[in-house]
């Protein structure tokens, strides 16, 4: 469940007007009292399930380990083997290539799907379908994704076959990233429609009859009323698209065909990548510290990248 | 709340038939431009329907006859692909499993993590808003980052293809996104009630089970009903801890089934009868409670 967006920093300001001095009220003793022990379950979960694996995974990433012997300690070596593993870059230009491509063409598609649904007959309707793969099973949609673009009798061949008058490449065979791409924005968009849709659906329409009587083109509408007026809701999508593309495992794993075997190399992800030199494959490689340092440098990366999305974002806030 | 708001009418705008219409077609709101993507609008929706009623029919149809017309509905029908299915390949054991585990892991994370998040949204010190920030940041945490110690730590306890351990794990893991779910909602329940409680002279505790859960039940539901979705469609971490065919999930079983068709042969049929097995539930609640669904994912991002 990834959805709800890191809006972490504006969980606090929200928060209830406060009273002055509500704290000493009966009311804001009682809760005083009550905050640890309402807070604690929650707590040590949290640190016991998160923060300490994650802590362990960077102590784990400077040793070579199989996770049964000892952990012998190898410095940054770990890290500079990365750098010249080609299986581990191409994982990582492959995040990179669905972070980036993958999320800007689902946004294009939702703001186009916005603009066209904004006052359309059964908008609700069409944004439940579109919204609708999001909540199935990735494995599910893979098996389905994959079988639409087998050759010759998947409905995407068969389509091509009728256009072109030729039966097509082997999809599967020799395009499996593209075709990849492509399902995770059809699983991605209506999502992130939605989204959008609902901060589109907060700029009042008045301004869409201003930029009517001074005769502004559609393009000219959306550069200077719909993307500023929403755009804080975009950025805030921006930041849950780059943390949940990174999690992005099972889509592209089902491609693979079975429990046991990984797909091939071409299309594995960083998610992919630590799977496959830890538990994943024939024959498992149990290579833990290896694993863990190409988890933490993504990790590294996504908080960077998080980072200047933000910063790159910013924008004063338009009141309307 | 996402689906609440009134659609912006804007056809009812000057726009429509204003006397510019006619200088720039592309702004009207009937012009061409518009027009067309309406109709690509339809199609994409109705490529997912397709998709969807395809994998109902496929599932009902003969192997040999999805290949050889894969849109046709000769041999619709074999309902046996189901019973197939359900015992042959394991779908009847790993549904227990995944309702089992789904239901309660679901159930009590929502139970830990509402008292935790109703002190976080209602105390007002700095430490509760730095620990909402700090919960909220496990959110971020790609849960193959943190699988390696997660699989030491569970080895050490012995519960490593237990479903217990997956129970644990699946209650763990959504915490953080629970945490952040609940605090919204409980954040926006007006105060005066809890006051009138404490002025009563109801303890805090009794305060929070007779007056504030309650009043929160719908954040409680959605919570549930989105941990129920997450949970149920959960593989890699049911990947990673779980080998024995008899504790699988479902989504491992359709893994596990699609492995078998490469040595005894392929049969489609039954493959998407597994597929709608997984598929059906969360169609029937889609149906059920799509609004809700829809407004509990995307309300973190928009308001």
């Amino acid at each position: 469940m990834s959805a709800p967006a890191l809006r972490a920093a504006r969980v606090e300001p929200r928060r209830q007007v406060v009273r002055a001095g509500s704290a000493f009220t009966p009311l804001g003793r009682r809760r005083r009292r009550l905050f640890w022990p309402f807070l604690l379950p929650a707590l040590v979960t949290y640190l016991g399930f998160f923060i300490a694996p994650a802590a362990a995974s960077m102590w784990i990433s400077f040793h070579r380990w199989d996770g049964v012997g000892e952990m012998s300690p190898r410095g940054l070596d770990n890290y500079r083997t990365l750098l010249g593993d080609s299986a581990f870059l191409g994982a990582f230009v492959n995040t990179m290539i669905i972070l980036v491509l993958v999320g800007a063409s689902t946004f294009a598609m939702s703001f186009a799907l916005t603009m066209v649904l904004r006052d359309m007959r059964g908008r609700r309707f069409v944004r439940a379908v579109l919204f609708f793969p999001y909540i199935v099973a990735p494995v599910v949609l893979s098996v389905l994704w994959g079988f639409l673009f087998r050759s010759p009798e998947g409905l995407f061949s068969a389509a091509w076959n009728a256009l072109t008058g030729s039966p097509g490449p082997n999809w599967l065979g020799e395009h499996l990233f593209a075709v990849i791409l492509v399902g995770l924005i059809w699983v991605n968009t209506g999502f992130y429609t939605t989204i959008i849709m609902a901060g589109v659906d907060r700029i009042p329409p008045d301004l869409y009859e201003d930029c009517a009587l001074a005769g502004a083109t559609a393009w000219q509408r959306f550069r200077h009323v719909t993307l500023p007026l929403s755009w804080e809701v975009v950025a805030t999508a921006a930041v849950l698209w780059t943390i949940s593309s990174l999690k992005i495992f099972e889509f592209i794993y089902a491609f693979g065909g079975t429990t046991n075997d990984m797909p091939t190399l071409e299309v594995w992800n960083s998610a992919l990548f630590v799977y496959g030199s830890t538990f994943g494959g024939r024959v498992p490689q149990y290579q833990f510290g290896y694993a863990s340092a190409s988890a933490v440098v993504t990790l590294a990366a996504m908080t960077v990248l998080v980072v200047l999305l933000r910063r790159l974002m910013r924008r004063e806030a338009v009141q309307f | 709340m996402v689906a609440e708001r009134v659609p912006v009418q804007t056809a009812r705008s000057p726009l429509a038939g204003g006397p510019r219409r006619g200088r720039d077609r592309r702004r009207g709101e009937h012009g061409p431009l518009r027009r067309l993507g309406t109709v690509l609008v339809w199609l994409l929706a109705a490529f997912n329907i397709v998709v969807l009623l395809w994998m109902f029919l496929a599932a009902l149809r003969d192997h040999t006859a999805i290949f050889r017309s894969p849109w046709g509905l000769d041999t619709f029908g074999q309902f046996g692909n189901f019973v197939k299915a359900w015992t042959d390949s394991n779908f009847g054991q790993a549904a227990l499993n995944t309702v089992l585990l789904v239901v309660g892991a679901s159930v009590v994370v929502v139970l830990l993590s509402a008292p935790a998040s109703y002190v976080l949204a209602k105390s007002r010190s700095r430490m509760s808003g730095a620990m909402a920030v700090f919960f909220a940041m496990g959110i971020g945490i790609p849960v193959q980052v943190i699988i390696i110690p997660l699989f030491v730590m569970m080895q050490e306890v012995h519960l490593v293809n237990t479903l217990t351990g997956l129970f644990v794990l699946y209650v763990a893991l959504s915490v953080p996104f629970t945490v952040f779910l609940l605090s919204g909602f409980f954040g926006s329940l007006p105060e005066e009630l809890e006051e009138a409680a404490a002025i009563d002279g109801a303890g805090a505790i009794r305060t929070f089970v007779q007056i504030v859960l309650p009043l929160a039940r719908n954040g409680l539901l959605t919570a549930l009903i989105l941990n129920l979705i997450g949970l149920w469609n959960e593989t890699f971490i049911a990947l990673v801890f779980i080998q024995d065919s008899a504790k699988q999930t479902l989504s491992l079983s359709l893994l596990g089934f699609l492995q078998t068709q490469q040595y005894s042969g392929a049969d489609y049929g039954t493959l998407f009868a597994g597929v709608c097995i997984l598929v059906l539930p969360m169609l029937a609640l889609y149906l059920w409670l799509g609004r809700r669904i829809i407004e509990g994912m995307t309300v973190g991002a928009v308001k």
